[in-house]
């Protein structure tokens, strides 16, 4: 039964129709499956077959990038709250647009991933100062700062990751919390993320949920 | 599609080429609207005589009294003949010796072109007067006798700042905090619209510099972005979002400088100022062309383009915003996109046998898809299945890309470029949604939708009702307008009442920031699937 969820909800995310993959998990829970299982066997695996494929697929659109993120993000989460114990998570994250910046979407995606891979996220939201990032990621003990840009001027400005980043310097935090940034420029540019300081970028948010995963993970083993 | 094609063949030094063109258009209209253009120095009365042709065979009317005028005998017996004067009652063969030299600008097929209203101003001097409109990927403009009503004649031409980005917020950002940049893209839009001018007066008039004197009013529309790098003014406010609320000031503080460049000493330069945010005056001008005001509420007008604009009338406010569809649709930002020009695929057609067939502009071998190509492109392929309503493609096309035609590399279509189109058509679709909603009225209230900006005429509603991009209602409520914001340019310029009109419309304006719509962004991206736009759902 488990395989045919699987391919079930694997395709349905595939072609990024959500009322189908909600059909998928509910049925699967009306049969009999754990919310751990929901999560840990179909929609994380799916998550992890989608961030192959995507990579090996330079087909992959927005939709499905977006769809991949939501539904794992959305179906997590109603998971988690049927959770017998609650998870183990692997780190946490703040993350938010830059300033000057109203594109709230890539931030979205991202945190759906991050959620959907056990990465707590705290949501600072659209506009954000750099001086903010910097409080809040303190505040919240956090690992990495993540800046999501979509326009030139704010993910080259001064008041964006350099900013972040001359804040981190000014106040030893450098080798604490990371700074990793996304976003259409960087896309266009993938040299750009480390003039303007960041640690890390990521194409898409499934990719940016592996590569934060993994700063995290060396972050905590150096 | 009511008046017959022929094919017009010209052989110039450089070679031969072949153009569709509507039956009784003269050669020197025909090739006006592409880059092969004759030479010329009067408005095809036959006065100047400078554009002369060989004609080698073919069906065409016979020579007038102007040619009888102007050209020799012994020209006549070699089949010389005045490109003006000489109408296309079939197919032809001409050979032009000595083509203009190459130029951006072209005239606007005067089928696109919107007739301007009855009511002149009152004028004892200077009664010429510009309309243009300003865009980020094309500039059109329009001479006209404002004393007799006459339209002397158009251009449209890429807008130079291209080279700095093709999107606004590319350049604005150029200019930003570097005024020898900013100088510099002030002067690149300004020079384009003078030489334009000067093109007209040149090959139409006959004359240049006098008449620039002649000038009286330039009126420019356009949206905040254009209009602000083309002041030098307003860019540093438009790049902050604290600002978007209002209107931004984008103003030029040079005038006297800036007629001096333009050698237009009695020329009122006026920069219709912009609505808010970057919800530019090109917006108004779409309003008074389409008079959406003068009609019953529930009336939407979307202008597509780079930086694409839509209004909805409620029959009391005008609900607009501004959304950035993105460049696909103007041709920039897809692998193999270009402006409508000469051998752009205009037109996709489902494949009755077994290939898909298509239409290029002129009829000249395809060089790339326009917008309207691009979205039948897009909903043929979704028909025949080879394209899913994720936009992904049912085969894997690869590297060389999805050949509409097998033999030619520039017909491929890529997956980013179905994403890049996904992405323009979902932010459109999602946008209107969110003003049908401010305003408390659902798709099923429209009663008339107006289509502006850069898809003109040659928009199938049927193909891009097909993918999402309008919504399928009854296609007599949908109008298509080509030129819809230089006609309200026009209308701005001889109206009695002056750009006064515009100030007035936008006393009714609410301006939304999407941005500031906290489902937007889940609208656009359920609007990313390709498939018709549900209306019977509440918005
Ligand atoms: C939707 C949209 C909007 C919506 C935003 C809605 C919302 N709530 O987000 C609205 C209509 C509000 C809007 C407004 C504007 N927009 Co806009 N917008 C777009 C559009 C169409 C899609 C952007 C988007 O959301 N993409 C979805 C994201 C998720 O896609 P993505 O980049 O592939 O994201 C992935 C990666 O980048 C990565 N990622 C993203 N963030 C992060 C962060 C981290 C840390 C990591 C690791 C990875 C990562 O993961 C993502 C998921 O896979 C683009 C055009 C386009 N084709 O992309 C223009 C675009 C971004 N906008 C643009 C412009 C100009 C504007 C406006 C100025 C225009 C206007 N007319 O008002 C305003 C500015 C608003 C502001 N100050 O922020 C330009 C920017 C041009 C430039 N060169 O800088 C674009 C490129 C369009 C264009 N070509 O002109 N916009
Ligand atoms: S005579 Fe033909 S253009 Fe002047």
């Amino acid at each position: 039964m488990l395989d045919r969820i699987i391919r079930d909800y694997n395709e349905a995310v595939f072609e990024t129709d959500k009322d189908a993959a909600f059909e998928v998990v509910n049925n699967a829970l009306a049969n009999g499956l754990s919310a751990e299982d929901v999560v840990f066997k179909v929609v994380i695996p799916a998550v992890e077959v989608m961030m192959s494929d995507i990579t090996r697929d330079p087909d992959a659109n927005l939709a499905q990038h977006f769809m991949t993120a939501q539904i794992a993000a959305e179906v997590t989460e109603k998971m988690l709250t049927k959770f017998v114990h609650p998870p183990e998570i692997i780190g946490r994250v703040v993350i938010g647009t830059a300033a000057g910046d109203l594109h709230s979407l890539g931030k979205r995606i991202v945190m759906g991933c991050l959620k959907a891979l056990m990465v707590e996220v705290v949501d600072l939201g659209v506009n954000v100062p750099a001086e903010k990032f910097v409080t809040e990621a303190v505040h919240y003990g956090a690992d990495v700062i993540a800046i999501s840009a979509m326009m030139v001027h704010t993910a080259t400005g001064e008041n964006g990751a350099r900013k972040v980043r001359a804040l981190l310097k000014e106040q030893g935090l450098e080798h604490q919390i990371r700074i990793v940034v996304g976003g259409a420029p960087y896309r266009f540019d993938n040299e750009l993320y480390k003039t303007v300081g960041a640690d890390g970028w990521a194409a898409d948010g499934i990719a940016a949920g592996k590569m934060i995963v993994d700063l995290i993970r060396a972050g905590k083993t150096s | 599609m009511g008046i017959a094609q022929v094919h017009l063949t010209v052989v110039t030094p450089a070679g031969e080429q072949t153009f569709r063109v509507p039956a009784g258009t003269s050669v020197r209209d025909a090739l006006d609207l592409t880059e092969l253009r004759v030479r010329a120095a009067c408005g095809g009365s036959g006065g100047c005589g400078a554009c002369g042709v060989t004609l080698i065979g073919g069906a065409v009317t016979p020579p007038t009294t102007a040619e009888y005028m102007k050209l020799q005998p012994a020209e006549r017996a070699c089949g010389v003949r005045l490109a003006c004067q000489m109408r296309l009652q079939g197919d032809a063969l001409v050979r032009i010796d000595d083509p203009a030299p190459p130029s951006q600008w072209r005239s606007i097929p005067p089928e696109e072109l919107i007739p301007s209203p009855g009511a002149l101003p009152e004028l004892p001097q200077h009664v010429y007067g510009v309309a243009v409109d300003l865009g980020t990927t094309h500039i059109r403009l329009a001479l006209w006798n404002r004393k007799t009503g006459q339209r002397m004649a158009t251009r449209r031409g890429p807008n130079p700042q291209g080279g700095f980005g093709a999107d606004v917020l590319n350049r604005l950002s150029a200019a930003h905090g570097n005024p020898a940049r900013a100088a510099e893209l002030a002067k690149l839009a300004r020079t384009a619209i003078v030489q334009a001018v000067r093109d007209i007066l040149k090959r139409d008039v006959g004359e240049v510099t006098p008449m620039l004197k002649e000038i009286g009013e330039v009126i420019i529309v356009g949206n905040t972005a254009m209009l602000a790098l083309l002041s030098g003014h307003g860019g540093a406010a438009l790049l902050d979002p604290d600002h978007w609320a209002g209107r931004i000031d984008c103003q030029p503080t040079d005038r006297t400088a800036f007629q001096a460049q333009w050698f237009m000493p009695h020329a009122t330069i006026h920069l219709v100022d912009s609505v808010a945010g970057f919800i530019g005056s090109d917006l108004l001008a779409d309003l008074l062309a389409t008079r959406l005001t003068d009609g019953p509420a529930g009336a939407l007008l979307l202008d597509v383009g780079t930086n694409t604009e839509i209004a909805l009338w409620d029959g009391t406010r005008l609900h607009v915003t501004a959304v950035p569809g993105g460049p696909a649709f103007e041709g920039v930002g897809l692998r193999n996109g270009m402006a409508a020009e000469t051998g752009a695929i205009y037109r996709v057609c489902r494949p009755v046998s077994a290939d898909i067939s298509f239409e290029t502009v002129a009829g000249t071998p395809a060089r790339g898809f326009c917008g309207s190509g691009l979205v039948d492109a897009v909903a043929v392929l979704l028909a025949t299945g080879q394209l899913k309503p994720s936009g992904r493609f049912a085969v894997s096309p690869g590297p060389d890309g999805f050949l509409l035609d097998p033999a030619n590399l520039c017909t491929a279509l890529f997956s980013q470029d179905i994403d890049t189109f996904q992405r323009a058509k979902a932010a459109t679709a999602a946008a209107m949604v969110a003003l049908l909603e401010r305003a408390g009225l659902g798709w099923t209230d429209i009663t008339r939708l107006c289509v502006c900006g850069a898809f003109g005429h040659r928009l199938d509603v049927a193909n891009a009702q097909a993918v999402g991009l309008l919504p399928p209602l009854n296609p007599a409520c949908i109008e298509l307008f080509a030129d819809a914001s230089l006609a309200g340019a026009e209308i701005g310029l001889l109206q009695p009442a002056g750009a006064a009109v515009f100030a007035a419309l936008g006393e009714r304006v609410a301006a939304i920031n999407l941005a500031q719509v906290s489902d937007y962004d889940d609208r656009y991206i359920d609007h990313l699937r390709l498939r018709p736009i549900d209306i019977n759902r509440k918005v």
